[in-house]
């Protein structure tokens, strides 16, 4: 199963949640707000490294644009809205809104 | 002269605040107020640098605020915690901007004493 996680990990929970859930290998896919996760020196960053030893994350390129996310932290996958695509496609989605 | 605050308290773009708070600040600054903006949490992230919503279809929401000093707006304020919780300084912003904590946030509120929160 896909988690996706579209709100910032310092004013919202849903990361530290999704995170409670998603089983071992569990892809998580970061878009809108949820791409702060991804900030190298953030108070989140510790929580993210972890995570990524246990799932693939990827953040959409798009709302790293947007937002002015220049470097990301090392192991986030960037992708375009193909490959968001692709994802939904080969995974049933669990959406945390 | 009316003095008001205003503070930023939401990420750009995920929603509607940064730039409402951004239209809100062309209204009243046409009146000749003493405005502050205070950004804190994660409204520190609309004065990130290089933002390029081109791929949302959307304008820069950061590229407004500098502008607003051509309209006598120009106490801007960041909360240094907010930013340092970010991994962030100063130099990762696209304007000059005042550094301050918590208890001169207060101050600044309480000197303005209306505060309009986006």
């Amino acid at each position: 199963m896909l988690f996706t996680v579209n709100k910032s990990p310092l004013s919202a929970n849903s990361l530290d949640s999704v995170l409670q859930v998603a089983p071992q290998g569990a892809p998580i896919l970061l878009y809108e707000d949820g791409v702060y996760a991804v900030m190298p020196g953030s108070k989140s960053a510790p929580v993210v490294q972890d995570a990524l030893a246990a799932h693939p994350i990827y953040a959409l390129d798009a709302d790293l644009e947007a937002r002015g996310i220049a470097k990301t932290l090392e192991g986030i996958q960037v992708i375009g809205y193909d490959g968001f695509v692709e994802l939904v496609e080969q995974h049933d989605v669990a959406p945390w809104l | 002269m009316n003095t008001v605050a205003v503070l930023m308290r939401k990420a750009p773009y995920g929603s509607v605040y940064t730039a409402e708070g951004f239209r809100t600040l062309m209204g009243i600054a046409v009146f000749e107020m003493d405005i502050s903006v205070v950004f804190m949490d994660d409204g520190v992230y609309a004065l990130l640098e290089d933002q390029d919503p081109s791929k949302l279809d959307m304008k820069p929401l950061g590229d407004g605020f500098p502008m607003l000093t051509e309209f006598d707006v120009s106490k801007f304020y960041v909360h240094d915690q907010s930013l340092a919780d970010r991994g962030l300084t100063t130099d990762d912003l696209l304007m000059d901007v005042e550094l301050v904590d918590g208890a001169q946030i207060a101050q600044i509120l309480a000197d303005a004493g209306k505060v309009l929160p986006f």
